[in-house]
């Protein structure tokens, strides 16, 4: 192994070779399989859902402009009477996914496609489709198909039962940094001190039958912030450990229950029950056939000697590990970056995005674009209205860099119209957790001379002090609640 | 081989060490001040429900007052039509206004039956009475001159040649010229300009006494959707939570009232004052030409009358704005600030339309553009408040039907 090791002192050779030995030893491939069908099953369901319930024309065709990530704005726009199109194929690959038909090409393809929907409209962002898109750039390494799948009925030769540790390793440590991010996210003031905005959501649902009266008490805001935020921070610890695992899981389905009935966060729920799974055994689907009579118990396949690790992992191999180790810090680097701009997050939203702060913030905002003519003086308004679809509107009203893009376009806009120069400033206002609304960007900037950029933004006021509102419970959401 | 080897034993170090975080974390966030104190139980019980409740009333109610005044329209321009003379032309319009009026206070209240069809329980009966701030006056001269107004087909035609905006321009325009361009039909062949001035106004009368009919028939159709005797949708509203198909949560019927509630932005600020203030879409100085009441003059009233209709349900649907409206969901939730804010936003916006002299918009536009630049302010600043911390605080508004995780 020294010279996978890479050569060295014998001190560290021998825990690289164990880590090695570690990330390479044989396990169970069944996990991996459910993994793979369930992560398909996920992605059909959801391009179903976005096809049956019009989302489709909503998100991609309705909008007249879009709203790119930094750095990206080249990703090229598919026709809007295409997008349906996208969405059908979408549906199809995770159904080649979920039997295990043309593996690797499907994964490839699925994780382009899904990555592009994504990229479509900064407005669309969910963290659970960020999500599903980085398991499936992690599941385009792992050969999830060599077992229960059509291709390896296909072709014998592929057929395995066993699959190198690292596959499940990649994937718990992606889970992992969404849990603990999620957990850490929720260590403020305004959700531990002041169980915002969870009293504002909780406050407008005693109207539902069972719970509703539940929602009504104060002190049920506050054990949900904590118990939230306990969850997320400590549930992976759990879920690592053998001895509590099954309850944890438990757990994990009564937290997400809880958070499906209370919260329009569709398929959210739905893929972190997923996603946890591979936390278990590597052999649970197994198990789990036996129990309910499938498979004859004892069916752990034997997996000693036949998957051992290379001696020397070659430069091939180092690559890999090389690009795993660069892949994890830029997990955990992502979501830290916001502490390089200082200021809350929650309302400059600079390091908002890909940083797991899921469910913590209630917002909205109102802004009014202000145009004026350089040469001639003269002034215009411009609501959003003109230019977005009321998500869009509702999105770009609280997130600085999406009002400077829109800024430019409409100066771009004007310019075009007028050939004068243009000044464009916003007049944006955001309530953040029940705070009385405040000016978000400073109105004297003209945002049309505004770059966009990753450094901080100068022109985002600073947050409002003070704590948001504490809500009463109304009691009732009508007779028939 | 089993997952679910043994119960593990509950460790119970792990238990006190749970405890010992969340009592660190306690005193470490407890910021000394004495917590706020809750309500004693029954306070604000079923504010609302009671909002839903009193706001279909009022609904209704406003919808039950707009009916004569539909039929004393209907009424009138049958009479103008058959017996053409100044007093019944007098007649017609005087039931054109007071029609009107009762509508502008309709135009807050698009809930249910009377809002577009993507809304929850949506029929499109507005737009089919006021489609403003869709109008095309040369579709109402093509209609004059082909007497599509006959038409059997004409109830289900586009609704910019029927509702208030077609009887304004039948009812109030004596001009001879068409606003249609030399590529129309009427103006290429010059049947327009065929029609003597007798046939014309013949030709209007009559169309003015079609659109009356119609207009009638759709409040009735409005009645009928609410009242307990027809479609009920008063109980639709009322009954909001499980088991109703339009309402599945309390929540939904709130978002569907403050969608009304969203007029004075759409069509308030930014269609009735933004555009002929040339604030947007105008190239001159300003455009009076985009002003909502054309040949009436009625332009101030209407954004008077929207504003009562807003405070109906924001405040309640009594005399003075009393009874039950979101202010006292506001109120109840601990929310003062922002129904106070509220309250005294709409009175600053009513304020600046008090204070511009003229009649109407039109006159003021011409000679004081800054008073009625206050009235925009004024409703933006109702606008502002309604975008952000009256959402906020009442979780309203999220988009229907999408999924999010980000807030």
């Amino acid at each position: 192994m020294t010279d996978a090791a890479g050569g060295g002192s014998g001190a560290f050779q021998r825990p690289v070779a164990r880590m090695w030995a570690w990330l390479l030893v044989p396990r169970d491939i069944a996990a991996l399989v459910a993994f793979r069908v369930a992560l398909g099953l996920l992605i059909t369901v959801s391009a179903v859902r976005f096809l049956a319930y019009g989302w489709v024309g909503a998100l991609f065709v309705q909008p007249r402009f879009r709203f790119t990530y930094w750095g990206v704005g080249w990703v090229p726009v598919l026709p809007g009477p295409w997008m349906p199109t996208l969405f059908v194929v979408l549906g199809v690959l995770g159904a080649l996914l979920m039997i295990g038909l043309f593996y690797r090409a499907t994964v490839v393809l699925l994780f382009t496609v899904f990555a592009y929907v994504q990229l479509f409209d900064v407005t669309n962002y969910l963290n659970h489709y960020y999500l599903v898109s980085l398991l499936l750039a992690l599941m385009c390494f792992v050969p999830a198909h060599r077992a229960f799948s059509v291709d390896a009925w296909r072709r014998p030769a592929l057929r395995r039962d066993w699959l190198p540790a690292w596959c499940t390793v990649l994937l718990r440590f992606q889970v992992a940094v969404v849990y603990v991010f999620a957990g850490l996210a929720k260590v403020t003031t305004d959700w531990l001190v002041h169980a915002q905005p969870l009293n504002i959501w909780l406050a407008a649902r005693t109207g539902l039958p069972w719970v509703g009266p539940l929602l009504e008490q104060r002190w049920v805001a506050y054990a949900a912030a904590w118990g939230g935020m306990l969850f997320d921070s400590t549930i992976v610890l759990f879920l690592l450990w053998r001895r509590t695992r099954p309850f944890a899981y438990v757990v994990v389905l009564g937290f997400h229950a809880v958070t499906f009935v209370l919260f329009p966060i569709g398929m959210f729920p739905f893929i972190m029950v997923t996603a946890a799974l591979v936390f278990f055994d590597p052999s649970w689907p197994r198990a789990l056939a036996a129990r309910v009579r499938l498979l004859p118990a004892a069916v752990r396949p034997s997996v000693a000697g036949e998957g051992a690790p290379p001696a020397a992992p070659g430069w091939k191999g180092r690559m890999a590990l090389g690009a795993a180790l660069a892949y994890a810090f830029l997990q955990v680097a992502l979501p830290l970056r916001t502490h390089a701009y200082g200021g809350n997050v929650l309302w400059h939203e600079q390091g908002m995005r890909f940083s797991w702060r899921v469910m913590t913030r209630e917002k909205n905002g109102s802004a009014t674009f202000m145009v004026r003519d350089s040469v001639t003086g003269r002034q215009w308004h411009v609501p959003p209205s003109q230019y977005l679809t009321r998500l869009q509107e509702r999105e770009m009203a609280v997130q600085p860099d999406l009002i400077l893009q829109l800024a430019h376009r409409i100066a771009r806009d004007f310019e075009t119209a007028t050939h004068h120069p243009m000044e464009v400033r916003a007049d944006a206002r955001v309530s953040l957790n029940g705070r009385m609304s405040e000016p978000l960007v400073d109105p004297s900037v003209d945002l049309a001379k505004e770059e966009d950029g990753l450094g901080p933004k100068a022109w985002i006021l600073p947050a409002p002090e003070g704590p948001p509102v504490h809500l009463r419970p109304t009691r009732g959401g009508g007779p028939g609640a | 081989m089993t997952v679910f080897k043994a119960r593990p034993e509950a460790p119970s170090w792990l238990g006190v060490r749970a405890l010992g975080f969340i009592a660190v974390l306690c005193v470490a966030c407890s910021d000394g001040k004495p917590k706020p104190v809750d309500p004693p139980p029954g306070a604000g019980a079923d504010v609302r429900a009671r909002l839903l409740s009193a706001a279909g009333e009022c609904i209704l109610g406003t919808a039950r007052d707009f009916l004569p005044r539909a039929a004393a329209l209907q009424a009138a321009t049958a009479a103008l039509r058959d017996a053409p003379d100044a007093a019944a032309q007098a007649a017609a319009r005087t039931a054109f206004h007071e029609a009107m009026d009762v509508w502008q206070v309709m135009e807050a209240m698009q809930v249910g039956p009377a809002a577009p069809r993507g809304s929850p329980g949506g029929a499109e009966i507005r737009d089919n009475i006021h489609s403003f701030p869709l109008y095309n006056r040369c579709s109402l001269e093509e209609q004059i001159v082909s007497k599509g107004y006959e038409s059997a087909s004409f109830p289900s035609s586009l609704v910019t040649r029927r509702g208030f905006l077609a009887l304004e321009y039948l009812l109030f325009y004596e001009g001879a010229e068409t606003a249609c361009g030399p590529n129309s039909a009427i103006v290429a062949q010059g049947t327009w300009a065929a029609l003597s001035v007798d046939e014309r106004a013949a030709r209007k009368r009559a169309y003015a006494a079609v659109v009356g009919a119609d207009v009638h028939v759709r409040a009735r159709a409005l009645v009928d959707a609410w009242a307990p005797e027809g479609g009920n949708f008063l109980k639709t509203l009322a009954m909001a939570g499980s088991g109703n198909k339009v309402f599945p949560t309390a929540q939904v019927a709130l978002n569907a009232m403050s969608d009304a509630l969203f007029y004075v932005e759409r069509e308030g600020k930014d269609q009735k004052l933004a555009r002929p203030l040339a604030l947007r879409d105008c190239a001159s100085d300003i455009c009076p030409e985009l002003l909502e009441s054309q040949f009436a003059g009625r332009s101030k009233q209407n954004l008077h009358l929207n504003l009562v209709g807003f405070r109906r349900i924001m405040d309640g649907c009594g005399p003075d704005f009393t009874g039950t409206g979101f202010d006292d969901v506001l109120a109840a939730a601990g929310a003062e600030g922002v129904a106070t804010r509220m309250r005294q936003q709409v009175v600053e916006a009513e304020s600046a339309l008090a204070a511009v002299e003229e009649e109407d918009l039109r006159q003021a536009l011409a000679r004081d553009k800054a008073s009625v630049m206050t009235v925009y302010n004024g409703f933006k600043g109702i606008t502002d408040l309604l975008k952000t911390d009256f959402i906020t605080t009442l979780d309203l508004e999220p988009p229907a039907g999408l999924e999010g995780d980000n807030d």
